[in-house]
């Protein structure tokens, strides 16, 4: 492998990019996991779910000219299936004991993943789609860049803009806060926080929906698309610290820098490794993650 | 006690309360009644069951029989947000602050929870004035985990405050282990609160000097049931509290 300044500009900027992309996963899953207190381990699936409502908006209704319109459905489309689900999926809970809880989240999101997965296999086969995109390469300075992975990566950064902008500035991201914080507080105080259970995990797995639109052309669209950034998404978690937003997105940027580093510079079969790698070393000097709290509430 | 008989109707009512945790009966037969405007004490010793009444009347448990009624509306069994929404509010022990908000936001949740009318504008002078009448202004935009133990008790306190439908407040232990001078502001902010919007109070605690001066009358709670009722000096004379208080007399 010959070393290049270039090589070495081009590397850090895509693994930027996809990093931002592992982010949004990551925040969504510690965001549900802030609020409703428990992991949705079908994550995966709703970014699925992303990326076959791409597929279909595409090549079936707008055409490749209008990739972006059919990013905000299918990003509003995993929200409203989100929201849906929610009270379904995890009101139940909130009958069982405080300790039985997390298995019962764990169960019922386990056999919601299986649900999906099938779901997809049913109405589209085990076949993989790629809805077509027109957008041209980017050069930066001297440098090409797929067209849609640049854009993926501009889409994904303005979302977490508009997270941003919602969680400190509104009166819905006001109570999400409070009740990251304290959930019987921001109840006792008369935060309905059943409902924003609701809203939590549709915030949550709308990002997710988002992430598997943009990527949808890069990396297929298939049944069990949603697995490797599922695992990704975790292996940020536990970078980042599990419940901490800026935990997600630095740990998320930090997995893409390594994954392109060393792809770029060490051996690229290689690809999924070196993550674990960052999360072993990272377990080993704050086991709580960059960014964790120490210990979690059962 | 005022003496208007026409206007007695309770504010809150609970009829028969009883809540058992596994074999211990923690309430039983809980029965009290509180005016408009009244500020009642609740007294009795430790694992008397004060505060699993406080937690049956706001919604935190469910009680196991009897009913809560406030203003005239049952509310057994409802979620703490909507008892908090119908005006009825408790405060706890240990103060629930939201400590990664400022002072002021911690404030501008439970108004805009409460589905009450009227925009930031309204909130946040009513927020300003509390936390001057806490003596907390220079605090407003500091975080609330930065605030002292004694600062924590009276956010937590003008939290309640900010609800405009607030009938009834439940404070429980609000004087505990906080300073002489922070007590005294906690003291004149309830008492303002219930001059100047006739809200009802009933305060849990041990502090008996503090009962004295604020609550007419008092309620007695030993061994999960209520045993005795009128102004602290008369419970106090009463054989079964001294009992219960002291331990058991030789015979």
């Amino acid at each position: 492998m010959i070393f290049s300044t270039e090589l070495l500009i081009q590397t850090l900027i895509s693994g930027l990019m996809v990093g931002i992309l592992y982010a949004l996963m990551a925040l969504g899953i510690t965001f549900i996991y802030s609020i409703v207190k428990t992991i949705n381990w079908a994550m995966g699936e709703f970014y699925m779910i992303g990326s076959y409502i791409q597929y279909a908006a595409v090549h079936l209704l707008l055409g490749p000219n209008y990739w972006w319109l059919a990013v905000i459905i299918s990003t509003a489309g995993t929200f409203i299936a989100g929201y849906l689900l929610e009270p379904i999926l995890f009101k139940p809970m909130y009958d069982r004991p405080m300790q039985r809880r997390d298995d019962y989240a764990t169960v019922v999101t386990i056999a919601l993943l299986l649900l999906l997965r099938s779901l997809a296999v049913a109405l589209g086969g085990p076949n993989q789609y790629r809805p077509e995109s027109t957008l041209p390469m980017v050069w930066l300075g001297p440098l090409p860049q797929e067209g849609a992975r640049v854009a993926a990566s501009v889409c994904a950064l303005l979302a977490l803009g508009i997270f941003w902008v919602v969680l400190r500035t509104t009166w819905v991201g006001l109570a999400l806060r409070a009740t990251a914080q304290n959930r019987v507080a921001a109840q006792t105080s008369g935060v309905d926080v059943f409902r924003l259970d609701s809203v939590a995990f549709a915030i949550g797995v709308a990002l997710a929906g988002l992430a598997g639109a943009l990527l949808a052309p890069l990396f297929m669209v298939y049944p069990t698309n949603g697995a490797v950034t599922t695992v990704k998404g975790f292996e940020i978690i536990v970078i980042g610290g599990l419940g901490s937003i800026p935990g997600a997105l630095i740990g998320g940027i930090l997995l893409g820098l390594v994954e392109s580093l060393g792809t770029s510079f060490i051996s690229s079969p290689y690809q999924n490794v070196y993550g674990f790698v960052l999360v072993i070393a990272v377990l080993l000097l704050r086991p709580n993650g960059l960014f964790g709290e120490k210990g979690r509430e059962a | 006690m005022t003496g208007n008989g026409a206007d007695a109707k309770p504010v809150l009512l609970t009829e028969g309360l009883g809540k058992r945790y596994g074999g211990l009966v923690a309430n039983q037969d809980v029965g009290i009644s509180l005016t408009a405007g009244e500020m009642r004490g609740l007294i009795g010793p430790n694992g008397a069951g004060k505060t699993t009444l406080v937690n049956l009347i706001t919604g935190i448990a469910r009680p196991d029989a009897g009913r809560v009624v406030l203003d005239g509306r049952d509310i057994t069994g409802l979620e703490p947000h909507v008892v908090a929404g119908h005006g009825l509010v408790r405060s706890f022990q240990m103060a629930r602050v939201f400590a990664n908000l400022t002072s002021i936001e911690n404030l501008m949740i439970p108004f805009f929870a409460s589905g009450a009318k009227g925009g930031t504008a309204t909130a946040l002078s009513r927020a300003r004035e509390l936390l001057r009448l806490s003596t907390l202004e220079a605090m407003a935009d500091a975080l609330a985990g930065s605030l002292s133990g004694g600062q924590r008790m009276l956010l937590q306190a003008c939290a309640g405050f900010m609800i405009p439908s607030l009938r009834v407040y439940v404070l429980d232990e609000p004087f505990a282990g906080i300073n002489p001078v922070v007590k005294d502001t906690l003291i004149d902010l309830i008492l303002h609160e219930n001059r100047e919007r006739g809200i009802t109070f009933l305060i849990v605690s041990h502090e008996m000097e503090i009962i004295r001066r604020m609550c007419p009358r008092v309620t007695v709670m030993i061994g999960g049931s209520v045993a005795a009722e009128g102004t602290l000096d008369e419970v106090a004379q009463r054989e079964d509290v001294i009992t219960a208080y002291l331990g058991r007399t030789a015979a």
